[in-house]
């Protein structure tokens, strides 16, 4: 049995491997059959996405296209200068195309907001959002998500792509970090 | 316009634009929300909650903040759970008497999550550290 490298910084594991492999899936299964006779173009937010829609589109049933955007996101560097700022760009045009865009954590709705404005300008023929992971009591914007992994109380999660100053996205699970982590104490 | 002129106005549209702000974490949140673009008010309205027989308002809530695109007042607060009794139960009498209105509160913990999500460590311990807590809210 492997030794779990983060097993002293993890309070409690909220999603097993095993639930969310079965979680990704049922959402898999769902999106083919919404998408059947369509070749969505999948949109991809990195980096919180790097091990959630690999393993979506491998479970899905249906031919698929895949892009990634980038964004900044606040923080104290990029506060003056004001704006969002798009990083890396898509490749692929969205025109009349049925796009699916993919989150790993939808909190406030903030950066979600931002980039479904971006991405509408382009004229796609639809756009939907999937959402590993759903936080509704942090929602500022509301916006209609259309699938949903898990709804999640308001905890500070990491693993399975999600990370705390880019550490434990490797993590097979996700789970909560321990407040001596983030804080030093509490 | 004269640069003297202008440069003026601007001072002046950045004194409205960021008022005074009562608590530190007010100003993050207003950068937050101006970094993507979100139009907001900072306490553009009073409610009140209670009057006495004259009609006098003994106790009214102002939220901290109005985001006119979204309809939704936003209400911060840092304090540790145990004591924001007061604020919950303004909140509650604030759904009471006005069910129309949409607020959400942001409590400590919340905040924090939210700060660290966007790398903000050391403004999560300067503004939700100890010290926060003699704040009066």
């Amino acid at each position: 049995m492997e030794r779990d490298f983060w097993l002293d910084d993890v309070q409690e594991v909220l999603f097993t491997e095993e639930q969310i492999h079965e979680r990704v899936k049922e959402l898999a299964r769902q999106i083919s059959q919404d998408y059947q006779e369509k070749t969505p173009i999948i949109v991809g937010v990195l980096k919180g996405v790097m091990c959630f829609l690999p393993d979506l589109i491998r479970k899905m049933s249906i031919p698929v296209e895949v892009d990634f955007i980038a964004v900044s996101s606040y923080s104290t560097e990029t506060r003056d200068k004001g704006v969002v700022r798009v990083v890396k760009d898509l490749d692929l045009p969205l025109m009349d195309r049925h796009v699916l865009f993919v989150e790993d954590v939808v909190d406030t709705g903030l950066t979600l907001h931002y980039l479904l404005r971006n991405l509408r300008a382009r004229n796609p023929a639809s756009l939907e959002v999937c959402t590993l992971l759903n936080k509704n009591p942090r929602r500022l914007i509301n916006i209609p998500i259309r699938y949903v992994g898990f709804e999640v109380p308001d905890y500070f999660v990491v693993g399975y792509g999600l990370d705390y100053n880019e550490r434990y996205r490797n993590l097979p699970y996700i789970g909560i970090l321990k407040p001596s982590v983030l804080f030093g104490k509490d | 316009m004269r640069l003297i002129d202008f440069l003026e106005n601007e001072a002046l549209e950045s004194e409205k634009k960021f008022p005074q702000f009562v608590h530190p974490i007010e100003e993050v949140f207003a950068r937050i929300l101006d970094f993507y673009g979100i139009q907001w008010e900072y306490e553009p309205r009073t409610f009140p909650l209670r009057w006495d027989d004259e009609g006098n308002v003994l106790e009214a809530f102002t939220p901290d903040f109005y985001l006119p695109e979204q309809n939704l007042f936003v209400e911060l607060t840092t304090l540790r759970p145990r004591l924001t009794t007061k604020k919950n139960r303004k909140l509650k009498r604030l759904k009471e008497l006005y069910p129309d209105i949409n607020i959400k509160l942001f409590k400590r913990r919340e905040l924090r999550n939210m700060m660290l999500r966007f790398g903000l460590r050391e403004e999560v311990e300067r503004i939700i550290g100890t010290d926060a807590q003699e704040m009066d809210e």
